[in-house]
């Protein structure tokens, strides 16, 4: 072979470019090359991955199909490769797609976890520890959608007063400020929606300076409404993934990204909407400025909890300055690790002044330059992107003062130019996450904030906008579904809720031996045992008499229809009474007459022939064995049922017929539990 | 060594006692996990819960208790982990960490929230409704939810429309039943009555006979369901305790194909029985077909959930179907062996005692149905669904339902009744006109109509 990895993957790649559609004969024969060409399988599976990454989010599908083919149809050593990013490639993907799109990944996932079809080869396309890292953050984001989608209507915190919402949002997420960095909205520069979010003027004229028209969740079925503790995830996730790995700030955000991801978890103290917010405001000065003509963006990191991050559970953050004070990363960070952070001299999260919340509230009241609108989405496909058409909206960047101010001191920390790996515009922090505040003034948040509870514990929720406070709302519709009531929805059955296990066992300490069968330790639940235990005993004693047991026929449905079970262990009513014999109105079917000794004896009723062996039961009373139903006349025995009817002189019934058969057992409809004849034990 | 003549008998037997514990090996199990096996007809494998807690499809095993178990497919569950004694080989077995259990206990307590209200009202309680391709796990999430429903104290009734495999009763049957105490670990469901004691509880069914392996062939499976469906609406208009609890339907999983989209046999069953939850297993096309259908409906809304398919879930081969039939109906005549031996009699009967219907095999019929016109002439008239028959050597090996009605009775009667239970032909004498009939009771030869349908199949080994 003459020619060179690279030359082949040039190649690969060019063939990459020109797949905008589903084309079969396109991505078979993408496959062939990549077949053809295995020795290069590593050149080509990276560009395969760089294309997916960074082509536009509507030519990604047929990439990633092109992917799909071949590691089904080559298999070998392109799994290998394909699989290691697998996690990265598709979830980058995923986040940028529409619903349908989703849909048809959703789909492939599914055939990567299963054999290849036709194939001898039992093992799944892709390892299952790959996919199951996928399916799992999948699994996740759709549960934060139905959560969010459940907790959306109510509002469960009382919130103080506040400025009642802006009349002319429609929901909580008009118009609000904040900018979800990361969110998919802006992946299509084409989109219909955002030409009209552009094109809304702001209602008040005095819209905050860099800040970019906040997609609304609601066009977005599939994607989780990005909460705050979402973006600001989202941006770390960013800021770590331009971070060079040995860079010692990577270090310190990871930290932050732990705690965050850990927002989570359960048993974990919220951060309060301010400690967020004074989070973003750092991340974002800390956030590398555009590059105008960069080749390249990073790709994000899913902005989603890392299923599989376990650190251990974060203290309480200790009570914050009131707000208005700087909070400062750093310092959230160091309250909340228990073990020390990187040095602060050396973390570059000190090195760009404290932003502090006054600061960016100033700012926010400052007009905005009318094209910054859209500018920064940071998963904004570059422009400089070949196959992008100029999007709708130029992103200008106009550098705001502060971040400009720490944008030079992070530059001048950083050792190379940020706009080598600077993936976005300055996204400048927003402390005003709503619509109901848009008429504010920064004085207006300031007073809001004062007023709030300098401990920064999770009960106090900030007075401000129910989009800020969606993570926190999150968690406490979560506490709620752990109560009794049960949704009857495929999401809510998929929780765990292991201390409802406790109402089939803990619950029911008293168990039987014999079965395992349980019940409670009340006084009931013993009388209920006691009664079960005798029923154990007396199956056990009388089971050593057990010639001629044979099944009997099922009973008719009328009969059936009368029917009533009987537990072993409830109380007997009726039933057991052995006074039956001699009552008043006596039941033939309570007559009985000890299982004669002398076998001769044991013949068939002579009126209905049949034998009274389907009768037989332990008595009580008579502490022996009993045809039940049966009446001894003149030395013969006779079923009592049919006895009586003979005496009335009524035509014996066939016994077979319905009819007949109800009206001989009649009597039981008076007498529910007191058992079928063969129901007796 | 020893004296002559007393450890003849005794040595065998303790080679046997000697031998068994070496097979026999402990098995941890963690929380939340569950020990899988597959236990074959010839070799049965024995567990023990020695501590801990277990159970099998919901049903707790009791501490110390031997369960023996014969070509079975199963998996023991637990909570809290346990330790378990395994005794035997296992045609296979291993410890699963991922299980639906918990999905499948949150439907219990969705159920139970459903339950309550119901009990409060007065009302009738869920009524719910099991579909899914075959091997997905339907009998089980039936035996689970029952399982569950009975440690707390209610009294469902299940209901069995799966010919496939019976409940309470031989493959080919449909039948319901309420349940008030515990299920069977070994068996699955438990035993209908017997003339003696039974060391669990026995069950009180209510069997109809369809005779066919799939509810898509032939005409009679609607009929049926709607009789069925009167039966159990009656019965639980006076069994209040059943009625508050609901019922659950489990299904053969060919009716859960469909044809373009369309489950005419499950939406026959949705309205017969007013069911109005359906749980859906392993497939998300069903769910999503069902979901379109009933979950926005106007009146009489369905709710139809998607539960996970366990990965437990295994194919059970045509093979090891019949086996299970077989052994099903073995235990309808002579019981599960060891203590639970049954006595079936062995009688011989003349042709002419016998009233025997074979059903006709309707293929290619497309005259629909018309449920809930059991007296629709034209059913009826146009074309019959038994034919009377005379015995031939083709009933050997057979099995007969016994109806309760009578030959004389109308063909859709004789159809719409429910039996008594089943006879085994073992052998036709076509000169002397004389047939040895196994039947489950003592006693003179029912005289009602008999019907023989095309399934179970013939079982050749009954009385070896």
């Amino acid at each position: 072979m003459s020619i060179t990895s690279a030359e082949v993957a040039a190649d690969f790649k060019d063939a990459l470019q020109d797949l905008k559609t589903n084309s079969r004969p396109e991505i078979s024969n993408l496959t062939i090359i990549a077949k053809e060409n295995t020795e290069h399988a590593q050149a080509i599976s990276g560009e395969l991955e760089k294309h997916i990454r960074t082509t536009r989010p509507d030519w990604k599908l047929p990439a990633l199909y092109v992917l799909d083919s071949i590691v089904k149809n080559v298999g070998t050593p392109y799994t290998v490769y394909l699989g290691r990013n697998l996690y990265r490639t598709f979830m980058d993907a995923y986040m940028v797609m529409d619903p349908a799109n989703r849909r048809a990944m959703d789909g492939l996932l599914k055939t990567w976890k299963q054999p290849v079809p036709d194939s001898m080869d039992t093992r799944p396309v892709f390892a299952p520890e790959v996919t199951r890292d996928i399916e799992n953050t999948l699994i996740k984001i759709r549960t934060h959608t139905v959560q969010a989608q459940q907790t959306l209507p109510q509002r469960p915190h009382g919130l103080p007063p506040r400025p009642t919402a802006n009349p002319m949002a429609n929901g909580p997420w008009r118009n609000t400020p904040t900018p979800p960095q990361g969110h998919p909205r802006f992946a299509v520069p084409n989109d219909p929606r955002l030409r009209q979010n552009v094109a809304q003027p702001n209602p008040y004229g005095s819209p905050a300076p860099h800040q970019f028209t906040t997609p609304t969740p609601q066009p977005f079925p599939m994607g989780p409404p990005l909460g705050e503790l979402e973006s600001v995830q989202a941006d770390v996730a960013q800021l770590i993934a331009s971070l060079a790995p040995s860079d010692m700030k990577r270090q310190s955000l990871l930290d932050l990204q732990t705690l965050l991801n850990n927002q989570s978890l359960p048993n974990v103290p919220p951060l309060t909407s301010q400690q967020l917010q004074a989070i973003r405001a750092q991340i974002q000065a800390l956030t590398p400025s555009p590059a105008p003509a960069m080749p390249q963006y990073a790709p994000p990191v899913p902005n989603l909890p890392q299923p599989f991050l376990q650190t251990p559970p974060q203290n309480a953050p200790p009570s914050f300055p009131p707000a208005g004070a700087a909070l400062n990363l750093a310092q959230i960070l160091a309250a909340a690790q228990a073990r020390p952070v990187v040095p602060q001299s050396s973390t570059p999260v000190n090195a760009p002044p404290a932003v502090n919340l006054a600061d960016i509230l100033r700012q926010v009241s400052v007009p905005a330059q009318s094209s910054t609108t859209t500018a920064a989405m940071p998963f904004f496909p570059p422009p400089s992107f070949p196959p992008v058409p100029p999007p709708v909206v130029q992103p200008t960047p106009p550098p705001a003062p502060t971040p400009t101010n720490n944008l030079a001191q992070l530059l001048a920390s950083l050792p190379k130019p940020a706009s080598a790996q600077a993936p976005q515009p300055p996204s400048l922090p927003l402390g005003l996450p709503t619509g109901g505040p848009a008429t504010a003034t920064p004085d207006w948040l300031l007073n809001a904030l004062k007023g709030l509870p300098q401990s920064a514990s999770g009960a106090a929720f900030p007075p401000q906008v129910p989009a800020s406070s969606t993570p926190m709302a999150r968690q406490a519709s979560g506490a709620t579904n752990t109560t009794e009531r049960v949704e009857m929805t495929s999401a809510s059955l998929k929780q765990p809720r292991f201390h409802l296990i406790n109402k089939l066992y803990g619950a029911r300490p008293n168990v039987c031996a014999t079965c395992g069968r349980r019940f409670a330790s009340t006084p009931e639940g013993k009388e209920r045992k006691a009664r079960h235990l005798d029923w154990h005993f007396d199956v056990r004693d009388s089971t050593a008499n057990r010639s001629g047991v044979h099944r009997s026929w099922y009973i008719d449905e009328r009969e059936w229809i009368d029917y009533k079970d009987f537990d072993e262990s409830s109380p007997p009513d009726a039933a057991q009474s052995t006074e039956s014999a001699a009552a008043p109105k006596e039941d033939p079917k309570e007559k009985y007459v000890r299982v004669p000794s002398d076998i001769s004896k044991r013949v068939p009723c002579p009126i209905c022939q049949e034998k009274f062996d389907t009768n037989v039961r332990w008595h009580q009373a008579a502490n022996d064995f009993v045809w039940m139903d049966a009446v001894e006349i003149k030395g013969r025995i006779y079923h009592a049922t049919c006895w009586e009817e003979f005496q009335k002189g009524a035509s014996i019934p066939a016994p077979t017929t319905p009819d007949s058969v109800l009206g001989k057992r009649k009597a039981e409809r008076d007498s529910p539990a007191s058992g079928k004849k063969i129901r007796a034990f | 060594m020893s004296l002559p003549g007393l450890n003849l008998a005794t040595t065998p037997s303790q080679t046997q006692v000697t031998a068994a514990p070496t097979s026999a090996h402990k098995q941890e199990l963690a929380a939340n996990t569950e020990y899988r096996f597959e236990a074959s007809f010839t070799h049965p494998l024995t567990i023990k819960l020695l501590s801990g807690t277990a159970e099998i499809f919901g049903s707790e095993l009791g501490p110390l208790t031997p369960y023996t178990f014969r070509g079975t497919k199963a998996a023991v569950y637990t909570w809290n982990g346990c330790s378990l004694e395994i005794e035997g080989t296992a045609e296979s077995e291993y410890v699963a960490e991922e299980t639906t259990m918990m999905n499948y206990a949150n439907a219990h307590f969705a159920l139970e929230g459903m339950r309550d209200e119901a009990a409060k009202n007065n009302d009738s309680g869920p009524r719910v409704l099991i579909v899914g391709p075959e091997n997905s796990g339907k009998t089980s999430l039936a035996k689970v939810l029952t399982s569950y429903a009975l440690k707390m104290d209610r009294q469902p009734m299940v209901v069995n429309l799966d010919p496939r495999e019976g409940m309470l009763s031989p493959p080919g049957s449909f039948s319901a039943a309420a349940l008030s105490s515990i299920l069977d670990v070994e068996k699955g469901w438990g035993s209908s009555p017997i003339s003696g004691p039974s060391p669990v509880p026995v069950k009180m069914p209510i069997v109809y006979h369809y005779g066919m392996s799939s509810p898509e062939e032939g005409k009679l499976f609607k009929p049926l369901v709607t009789r069925m469906a009167l039966a159990v609406t009656s019965r639980l208009e006076k069994d209040v305790a059943s009625r508050h609890a609901g019922f659950i339907i489990d299904t053969s999983g060919a009716i859960s194909h469909g044809k373009g989209g369309i489950y005419e046999n499950i939406d026959h069953i949705i309205a017969e029985f007013s069911v109005n939850l359906v749980f859906v297993l392993g497939s998300e096309r069903l769910n999503s077909d069902l979901t379109r259908k009933y979950a926005n409906r106007k009146e009489e809304p369905v709710v139809v959930i998607k539960l996970d398919k366990s990965g437990g879930c295994v194919d059970r081969d045509e093979a090891y179907m019949k086996k299970l039939r077989q052994s099903q109906i073995k235990s309808y005549f002579f019981g599960d062996g060891g203590e639970n031996v049954l006595y079936p009699t062995l009688t011989f009967a003349d042709f002419t005692d016998l009233n025997i219907f074979q059903i006709q095999q309707a293929s290619n019929d497309t005259s629909a149905f018309r449920p809930g016109d059991d007296d629709d002439e034209d059913v009826y008239g146009s074309r019959p669904i038994y034919e009377k028959m005379t015995p031939t050597t083709l009933l050997q090996n057979t099995l007969l339902a016994v109806t309760t009605a009578s030959p004389n009775d109308r063909q859709d009667v004789i159809r719409d009744s429910s039996i008594k239970g089943y006879i085994f032909i073992a052998e036709v004498d076509e000169a002397k006109q004389k047939l040895r009939v196994l039947s489950p009771q003592p006693g003179r030869m029912p005289s009602n109509a008999m019907v023989m349908g095309s399934f179970p199949e013939d079982v050749p080994g009954l009385l070896e």
